[in-house]
């Protein structure tokens, strides 16, 4: 029997760079050490936020395809469905969170950096047509390096079409909570990540257009240690509030309980 | 650098403020977001063509020359361009003005200043009310456009260009780079349909104009004319309803699995 530990048992710290055991992560898959909040995957986010088995996941036939023959591509998508899990960079559902019922788009930054491509568009608006046809408010949980390049345009466009979504659910009167989590960048960033009636910011997030490797790459800048932090936005007035992870599921409850969105049939 | 992307980067192209003087005769320039600044990448404002027909335009240029260039940062436009677009949607919504924008800039502008002033917001604001708007629009590629900028101002009822420009998710360079310079950036060009022979035979560009006519302004103004007579027809609702269908039949080619 092998003396090293078990694959998967110890993980380096991102950001301080110390080896952590499984179980020092926690819950909340924060650093012991240096507070680092670890980048969830879909199914841990939902986890943490909605009620105990009430998730019930949005049938999703879309599946990713080197349609323009990109180099690298096609063995690029094999691995990230290998070590995700996951067939595309979103989950979409419907769940309740403390008996609020809502529609849950929750993207996954495992699945190629959670970038938007015609798979991911195809399944936001399927979520977003579907909250209007049953009359429930919207959490989306953004985490992404912004719009595909692989698959060019057809990526792009998605940014123009989920927000012609967001406008009809808007014209229904559903709210559109958005959850901005690490990383929210790019093509995500600038459409629908900050068109939320509520922009919440995940504590220790890093959000933005550009970020600082194509900045400096434009530019010989220093840039300050909490540039496109969620902590700074929120100075800044980009967003309403930031929200640790443990205290995710009481804000968005909250906001649910404000907004009085109890599905088919309309309170008041 | 690829000859394509020379001839688009030119000095001597064809710039959006000459094809808006010999589009409108009459023209009324403005200026400013009201609250951070004005950019000088843009040219925005309303007026009357020869024909007395009622434009709002939005025109981008990158600059002639090294001063020119660094006024307009190079054709990538900062926030206060994007909310001086947004105001010039809001104003021409309000007189029925169809709205023309003439674009040729590069991806996005990647600076501390932009993000200080949250240009991811001030881009999708743009992106969806172009989407929304109640008047005709539409755009001419003069030179390139890539990523949501440029995206932004496509989010049009027709999307026209000249036969040598390009539009794209990203530069050609930010392509190569992603492919860790296995790839030139003149490869790059050729591996993502952004040109606009691939893109109108793709359905997403409804008119292509060769560059390279005497009468290269009267052609494209001409064509511009036309494109906003035809969709006149077209209520609001309609007319929201056509953008999001063109973007949809786009994205139909793509295999759902």
């Amino acid at each position: 029997m092998s003396h090293y530990p078990k694959k998967g048992v110890w993980t380096t710290c991102p950001a301080c760079g110390r080896h952590v055991h499984t179980g020092q992560w926690g819950p909340w898959q924060q650093c012991p050490y240096c507070q680092h909040w670890q980048r969830l995957t879909a199914t841990q986010r939902i986890q943490q936020l909605v009620d105990p088995d009430s998730f019930q996941a949005l049938p999703t036939p879309e599946r990713p395809k080197n349609q323009l023959g990109f180099p690298g591509y096609t063995k690029r998508l094999a691995q990230a469905a290998t070590t995700s899990g996951l067939t595309e960079a979103v989950v979409t559902g419907t769940a309740t969170i403390a008996t609020w019922p809502v529609m849950l788009i929750v993207m996954d930054s495992h699945f190629m950096m959670g970038t938007l491509n015609t798979a991911v568009t195809r399944r936001m608006i399927t979520a977003l047509d579907q909250a209007q046809a049953q009359r429930l408010p919207v959490i989306l949980v953004t985490a992404s390096g912004g719009a595909r390049m692989q698959e060019g345009l057809y990526a792009l466009v998605g940014m123009n079409l989920v927000l012609a979504a967001v406008a009809r659910l808007a014209t229904a009167q559903l709210p559109l909570i958005t959850v901005l989590t690490d990383p929210t960048m790019g093509g995500v960033s600038a459409s629908f990540a900050f068109k939320g009636d509520m922009v919440l910011a995940e504590a220790g997030a890093k959000i933005g257009f550009a970020g600082p490797r194509v900045i400096q790459q434009t530019m010989p800048v220093t840039l300050p240690p909490d540039f496109q932090t969620a902590a700074s936005l929120y100075q800044q007035g980009a967003v309403d509030a930031v929200v640790a992870r443990p205290a995710l599921r009481d804000k968005l409850t909250t906001i649910l309980a404000a907004y009085q969105c109890s599905g088919v049939t309309p309170r008041g | 650098m690829d000859e394509r992307l020379k001839r688009l980067r030119a000095a001597d192209r064809l710039r959006a403020p000459q094809v808006i003087n010999a589009l409108l005769p009459t023209f009324v320039a403005q200026h400013g977001d009201r609250l951070l600044g004005d950019d000088a990448a843009l040219t925005a404002g309303f007026g009357r063509t020869a024909e007395n027909l009622g434009l709002a335009v939005l025109g981008i240029d990158r600059g002639t020359d090294l001063v020119s260039r660094r006024q307009k940062n190079g054709g990538a436009l900062t926030v206060p361009g994007y909310r001086t677009a947004l105001r010039v949607l809001q104003h021409a919504a309000k007189f029925q003005l169809p709205v023309v924008s003439l674009i040729n800039m590069p991806g996005a502008d990647a600076s501390p200043i932009s993000e200080r002033f949250n240009q991811s917001q001030a881009i999708a604001d743009l992106i969806a009310a172009m989407g929304q708007l109640t008047v005709p629009n539409l755009v001419v590629f003069l030179g390139e456009g890539h990523s949501g900028g440029a995206l932004a101002f496509a989010n049009a009822n027709r999307i026209i260009m000249l036969d040598d420009s390009l539009f794209n998710v990203a530069s050609p360079e930010a392509v190569a780079a992603i492919l860790h310079g296995q790839q030139t950036v003149s490869e790059a060009i050729d591996l993502l349909p952004m040109t606009a022979a691939d893109l109108h035979q793709r359905g997403l560009v409804d008119t292509v104009i060769d560059h390279r006519q005497a009468d290269l302004v009267a052609v494209i103004n001409q064509r511009i004319v036309t494109a906003v007579s035809e969709l006149q027809a077209l209520s609001p609702v309609e007319l929201i309803a056509q953008r999001e269908a063109k973007f949809q039949a786009f994205l139909a080619q793509w295999p759902i699995n």
